[in-house]
């Protein structure tokens, strides 16, 4: 006790943890002033925002006038809206489909991308292009496909004697071509973290397993999976939350040529939740609906990334 | 004392960020009412925000007018806000509803009344009755609510005529059409200007639908597709008030038989045709359609490509009745505007529309149909030399001019319409299925808007 201040200097927690445990040290202090700028952001861009549209989402608010509280009247209204549960229908359609066919298409190319090969960098270059393209961009090359008059796909079909269809104009085929532009589109970006990934796999265990006798796919299935189960796990998550909040590109594609009341078509048959938020939202002035859409959107998305977590303990391993 | 320290820290960065936000945001304002502050002459000094969407070559002349606006009100000072026209909308929504939004706007014709009825735009009638001589403007009226309040006054007017294609027509032996058309002749020649890949016309036994290469009409959505054929056979889809739906209705049932007959035999574009193109709005331009239905910015893609075209008034329904759709973009004063800033606004309203230089420089654009009247009329418009020779259509047009029952909901009633008629179009549901459950719905976005259900 002689020298308080030494004590303090060498070991600042000894002193003040016992009187408050709540009370900050000296270099907590300046830690939080060295967050602050973000802590601020977070109060005013986040935390507020997440607040006010939840108060949103119990108003009737149509932006141009103060919002009035409700009650749960948005969301009793959701439970009744028709185009509503097609919406959240089409966009766990669209997930389903899209989710597992981009996670293994990603992997076989990382896999063959991962060789020792020749011009392999304008090989990996190629397929990043389209994930670097805007959606305007793609919309072109997609229309080059599935136009249903001069497009590739019915003059194929055409060829080989089979009827033509109508693509993105037809209620069923509309989500399948939009998952397989978002495939294309999305693929490469998948196939770089499934590449770092696979370039943490030891080379010795390869070795170690064909000692053993494995052949390419027991390596693969027993050295590799495992190996980038972590890896797999954030692409999975990544691109369910991406098809959840998919909006521009269904918007870019069925819109008209940028109508965002035709977007979602035929006959809302490619509407998906976000596109159907917005177009509540900013097309028709119902704010306050379209906040309870987002918050229900929110709550759906937690409880799979939920899921998914719990269920990683299951399969995802991850290197001590 | 540290404590003391840090926490003030904290309160800096507060102070610091909500002062960089303020510095963002309200700038403008407060110039303004320290200029007026200052100034001792005799008018006040008023600075005005003005926004408008974005439309290409346009924007340097709207500049160009604004700066002839200020010399001629030294008083006033403009400044100007303007973005895409999509992202204008959207920003101006977020602007009045941060109680931002421009002293006064360019609106949309079809999104007057969703700022009116919402209270977002000032009530222009005294000013209007006091300042403008009705008679000698085009479409004062389409911007009055039942009540009789104008709530904004048109900057250049939409109006709907027929465009024909003179070569195609020429090609198929075809007369021109002329205003004794019903739509029943428009389908009649339509169909021997419809061709198949093999040219066999819409009349021929071995026409086939899937490979039609030219249509006799381009038919899209509401203003240029089903509005125009509906009203003109005697139904529509709102009433005079504009809060009941009229959907199911015998003239409209007759009316869509038209449409989708013509659809089934290939000579109208189906929604399913006009995916195929890379805008609804290019099959006439690209010369793939005979006619189409067009407001008068149609011209301007018509000469740019070099169609030779000319235009001629919208056909009539069965029983002699005549529809030419109408949107009249417009002007619109913010209600938050203070009685300075608003009057400083109507200074350049009427600037627009009384000034014969301003309504000219504007008419020489191609975009509109001037409001004034007098250049309508004059040899600017209607004898410039550019396509089409008959503008004059267009003037005439007037006489059976409507809105297109533009309301509150106005985008809302039109989706839920749209998405029910064009599965009637595209043959997957039968024209009363697709009516009734229309007329439902349209019933249902009025109700929930001005029944509060």
């Amino acid at each position: 006790m002689a020298n308080p201040s030494k004590i303090e200097h060498n070991k600042p927690t000894q002193v003040t943890e016992p009187k408050n445990k709540k009370r900050l040290t000296h270099e907590g202090k300046w830690g939080l002033i060295m967050i602050s700028p973000y802590l601020i952001h977070f109060v005013v861009f986040i935390a507020f925002t997440l607040i006010a549209s939840f108060y949103f989402s119990l108003s009737k608010y149509d932006m141009l006038n103060a919002p009035e509280f409700i009650g749960i009247g948005n969301y009793t209204k959701l439970v009744n809206d028709q185009v509503f549960w097609q919406a959240l229908g089409n966009t766990v359609y669209f997930t389903v489909l899209f989710v597992p066919a981009q996670t293994i298409l990603a992997l076989i190319l990382a896999v063959a991308l991962n060789q020792q090969l020749k011009g392999l960098k304008l090989f990996r270059m190629a397929h990043f292009i389209p994930v670097i393209s805007s959606w305007t961009v793609v919309l072109y090359v997609a229309d080059a496909i599935f136009n249903p008059r001069f497009g590739l796909a019915n003059t194929i079909l055409s060829k080989i004697g089979m009827s033509q269809q109508q693509w993105l104009n037809d209620e069923m085929l509309v989500i399948p071509v939009l998952v397989v532009v978002a495939v294309w589109k999305g693929i490469g970006y998948m196939m770089v973290i499934f590449l770092a990934g696979l370039q943490n796999v030891p080379e010795d265990l390869y070795e170690a397993a064909e000692i053993e006798g494995a052949g390419v796919l027991k390596k693969f299935r027993h050295v590799t999976i495992p190996l980038i189960s972590g890896t797999t796990f954030l692409v999975l998550v990544l691109s369910t939350i991406t098809t959840f909040q998919a909006f521009e590109q269904i918007y870019v594609m069925t819109g008209n040529g940028g109508d965002i009341t035709a977007a979602g078509g035929p006959n809302n048959s490619s509407m998906v939740l976000m596109l159907y938020l917005f177009q509540q939202g900013f097309a028709f002035l119902k704010m306050g609906y379209a906040s309870a859409i987002a918050w229900v959107l929110f709550i759906i998305l937690f409880i799979i990334t939920l899921i998914q977590v719990k269920l990683q303990n299951k399969w995802v391993h991850y290197e001590k | 004392m540290s404590k003391v320290r840090w926490s003030r820290y904290v309160l800096y960065m507060f102070a610091l960020f909500a002062l960089v936000l303020s510095a963002c945001s309200n700038q403008t304002e407060g110039e303004a009412e320290q200029d007026g502050d200052n100034d001792s002459t005799s008018e006040e000094q008023v600075e005005i925000t003005l926004g408008f969407y974005s439309s290409g070559s346009a924007d340097q002349k709207m500049e160009e007018l604004i700066n002839k606006f200020e010399e001629a009100h030294p008083n006033i000072k403009v400044t100007t806000q303007n973005a895409p026209y999509s992202q204008f909308f959207q920003k101006l929504d977020t602007q009045i509803a941060g109680g931002t939004a421009p002293d006064v706007w360019l609106s949309d014709g079809v999104f007057v009344q969703k700022y009116a009825e919402r209270g977002a735009a000032k009530d222009l009638t005294e000013w209007i009755n006091k300042d403008l001589n009705k008679e000698e403007y085009f479409g004062l009226d389409f911007n009055k609510d039942s009540d009789g309040k104008y709530w904004a006054v048109p900057q250049g007017i939409q109006i709907g005529a027929l465009f024909y294609n003179k070569d195609m027509f020429d090609q198929a032996g075809v007369d021109y059409p002329d205003d004794n058309w019903t739509w029943d002749d428009l389908k009649e020649a339509g169909a021997k200007l419809t061709l198949d890949a093999n040219d066999n016309n819409a009349n021929a036994s071995s026409f086939d639908t899937s490979t039609v290469k030219q249509f006799g009409l381009t038919f899209f959505n509401i203003t240029e597709g089903w509005m125009p054929v509906l009203k003109s056979y005697g139904g529509g889809v709102l009433d005079d008030e504009l809060k009941n739906s009229i959907v199911d209705s015998p003239e409209n049932k007759e009316a869509m038989n038209w449409i989708v007959d013509g659809m089934e035999r290939g000579i109208l574009t189906d929604p399913a045709d006009l995916q195929a193109f890379q805008s609804p709005m290019s099959p006439f331009p690209s010369e793939t359609a005979a006619m189409r239905i067009g407001i008068y910015a149609r011209v301007l893609a018509a000469n740019e490509t070099g169609v030779n075209y000319d235009v001629t008034v919208l056909p009539k329904g069965p029983s002699g009745e005549r529809f030419s759709p109408v949107i009249a973009n417009s002007w619109i004063i913010s209600e938050s505007a203070s009685d300075a800033k608003a009057q400083a606004a109507w200074e350049w309203i009427k600037y627009w529309v009384t000034e014969d230089e301003v309504q000219k420089e504007w008419a020489e654009l191609g975009e509109a149909v001037p409001v004034k009247k007098s250049v309508a009329n004059s040899d600017l418009f209607i004898g410039s030399g550019e396509k089409p020779e008959n503008k004059q259509a267009f003037l005439d047009s007037f006489d059976f001019a409507g809105t297109l029952d533009v309301n509150a909901v106005w985008s809302e009633w039109v989706k839920v319409f749209g998405d029910n008629v064009n599965r009637a179009f595209l043959g997957e549901t039968s024209v009363d299925e697709a009516l009734e459950e229309a007329d439902q719905e349209v019933q249902k976005v009025l109700d929930e808007f001005y029944n509060n259900q």
